[in-house]
């Protein structure tokens, strides 16, 4: 379970940051990130937050990582304050990002152990979950090379099983299908479902409508570090007056003028 | 402490693999480096002795009834006496390398000598490394006749050769081979291992930081269990340990460059092992753990300060004059080791270990290096750890 009760994130930016940002810009030394947000994510569901570029998204998810520290308002990630009990909602956590994060010297079943030895899991439990994970991600015919000579498609399942070695209750995806083929997409894509089939609770951004259609129980859009639609996708399936969730979606965050 | 370990086994595996951090840490302080010094030994040594036994091509000039000056350079098995007709023909000899050096004496040498004035000599030559070394035995050569000139002035006088000494100068140096060798190579042994500690720390600081934002490993390392003050240990002794390993290694690498090079003679090798003793050595790397904190705590804060490889080593290019300026003025003589300069960082542990080497260390003062350089290391350890701990720094500009 995920709750986020009215947050807000700002950052202060740097004189250059300011000067990029052009002479429109006058909101002086900070940027409001996220503003006033507030959803629910329940077990056994997939949460998507959509929005455009820099709507705020991955501020959301870093701080429900505890990445980042929310300025106001309240996070609570598994039963754990995300500013009271950090460590605790690391540990229940998992977090998988477009960029893989992976090490190039390593191999993947070094990379695996040394997030498996973080967790805390080791001995018997760590060999079950570690041979479980690859055979599903057929990971072994690879796991001794150094991860900086593998393809994207066998980083990202590498990321993946990176993710999952601690069994998380929590499964946070941030764009993780960025840059990826076909065939890695749709294999993340699965791994999504089968974690909300587990019972997870899973929280993935995108800003690819096809990803939306796909997977959604619930969704919440962000523009502007706001949250302007928040409740199942068959409500928002239901209310669209336009043809597509596409065109649907930059009508709400008004797009096109 | 079970994640610092955790974190510091896999930092350490991680760079251990990397070519760069091998090349800078390993190879260059243990090969490469003892390497340079023995050739450019070898090339210095072959420079010399080429001089030395080179047969000089000298020609003379007399304008004189007084050939001493001709017979000397004939008779001499290391010089061949060259013909030279005139004066303005020795520059395109001396160019044209028929000639390594003529002796001209000036018309008026023997009325001058005859009268007791001075008379001039005039010495072509052209001065080079080689040359130069060579020239002493010209200098020998005339410094031998000007002698013999002048006991001739002073039998025609009927002087004593001991009216011109008013006294004879006895020198007593008290000096102990130690503190000779302390003051004359001493600090440079210490320029050598705070410059390589700082190398060896760098590359690995700059992986293990801006290299980790680059590759974006840093955000799952950040949503792992380990707290932020764990990761920054952990990294922390790896860059420590690496700067460390590079001083070291430093030291093992000038000891082999010593001991193989076969143009020191073995009582030179006895006397240097002698003189750097085993104490010195270990109060020396006591003093190397602080100053590669110190550096790990600097090169961490900007590596983790930068967002790519790229601007961490362009951040870190000028902190290495202030690295190189303190430990150069270390070695320059005099410059000694009191309560002031040992509160300046580097330059104490510069000085401290040149005072150690010669067995001149003043406890007070070793000790003013300790606190100055312990405290310095706390702070930038401290300073790391809140770096890191700051949203700005590590998502700067992202």
């Amino acid at each position: 379970m995920i709750e986020v009760e009215r947050v807000s994130k700002r950052f202060r930016l740097s004189r250059k940051q300011r000067r990029e940002m052009g002479e429109d810009y006058s909101g002086g030394k900070f940027i409001q990130s996220v503003s006033d947000v507030s959803f629910k994510c329940t077990p056994g569901k997939i949460f998507t937050l959509l929005g455009p570029n820099g709507a705020g998204k991955t501020t959301i998810l870093r701080m429900l990582g505890t990445i980042l520290k929310q300025d106001s308002g309240k996070i609570i990630v598994a039963g754990f304050d995300t500013l009271k009990e950090p460590d605790m909602v690391r540990s229940k956590i998992g977090f998988l990002t477009g960029t893989t994060g992976l090490y190039a010297r390593l191999t993947p079943e070094e990379m695996v152990k040394y997030y498996a030895n973080l967790y805390g899991i080791s001995g018997k439990k760590y060999t079950a979950k570690r041979d479980s994970l690859f055979d599903l991600l057929e990971i072994n015919k690879f796991k001794d090379r150094r991860i900086g000579k593998l393809s994207s498609g066998m980083k990202q399942k590498v990321s993946i099983a990176r993710t999952l070695i601690h069994d998380p209750e929590v499964v946070i995806f941030d764009e993780p299908t960025v840059g990826l083929d076909v065939i890695t997409s749709r294999n993340i894509i699965k791994l999504i479902r089968d974690c909300r089939d587990e019972g997870k609770t899973v929280i993935f951004s995108t800003h690819i409508m096809g990803e939306v259609n796909m997977l959604s129980d619930d969704l919440a859009i962000m523009d502007r570090g706001k949250i302007i639609f928040n409740d199942t996708f068959n409500k928002f399936k239901t209310g669209m007056t336009s043809a597509t969730i596409e065109d649907e979606f930059v009508k709400i965050v008004g797009g096109e003028k | 402490m079970k994640n610092i370990i955790i974190i510091f086994l896999k930092e350490m595996k991680d760079i251990l693999r990397d070519r760069r951090t091998l090349l800078l840490m390993v190879v260059m302080p243990l090969v490469l480096f003892p390497l340079i010094i023995n050739i450019s030994s070898k090339f210095m040594m072959k420079l010399e002795t080429s001089a030395k036994t080179k047969i000089l091509r000298v020609g003379v000039i007399l304008n004189s009834n007084d050939d001493r000056i001709r017979r000397s350079v004939s008779s001499r098995d290391d010089m061949a006496f060259t013909d030279v007709k005139d004066e303005n023909s020795i520059e395109s000899m001396i160019n044209g390398e028929t000639l390594d050096f003529c002796i001209v004496l000036d018309k008026q040498f023997d009325k001058k000598v005859k009268t007791l004035q001075q008379g001039e000599i005039r010495l072509y030559f052209k001065s080079s490394a080689k040359n130069d070394i060579s020239k002493r035995r010209i200098d020998k050569l005339l410094s031998d006749y000007k002698n013999d000139l002048l006991e001739e002035r002073f039998r025609i006088l009927e002087l004593s050769t001991d009216v011109v000494k008013a006294f004879n100068i006895n020198e007593k140096d008290i000096v102990t081979v130690k503190e000779k060798f302390g003051e004359k190579v001493g600090g440079f042994i210490p320029y050598l291992f705070v410059i390589f500690c700082f190398v060896g720390a760098m590359y690995p600081a700059i992986d293990l930081g801006a290299g980790e934002k680059e590759r974006g490993t840093i955000e799952t390392l950040l949503v792992s269990p380990a707290s932020r003050t764990q990761i920054v240990i952990g990294k922390f002794i790896v860059v420590t340990l690496s700067g460390i390993i590079s001083a070291v290694l430093t030291f093992v690498g000038l000891y082999a460059s010593i001991k193989l090079n076969s143009e020191i003679p073995t009582e030179i090798f006895d006397l240097i092992l002698k003189v750097i003793d085993i104490n010195s050595i270990i109060v020396i790397f006591t003093l190397i753990i602080p100053i590669s904190v110190f550096f790990a705590g600097i090169l961490l804060s900007f590596s983790f300060f930068a967002n790519s490889f790229k601007e961490a080593q362009s951040i870190m290019t000028p902190f290495n004059f202030i690295v190189i300026i303190p430990a150069f003025i270390g070695t320059l003589p005099g410059v000694k080791l009191t309560a002031t300069t040992a509160m300046i960082p580097i330059l104490n542990v510069s000085l401290a270990s040149k005072a150690i080497i010669s067995g001149t260390i003043n406890s007070g003062h070793l000790a003013i290096t300790y606190i100055s350089m312990f405290l310095l290391a706390a702070v930038s350890l401290i300073i790391c750890i809140k770096w890191f701990g700051r949203e700005q720094v590590i998502f700067r500009g992202g």
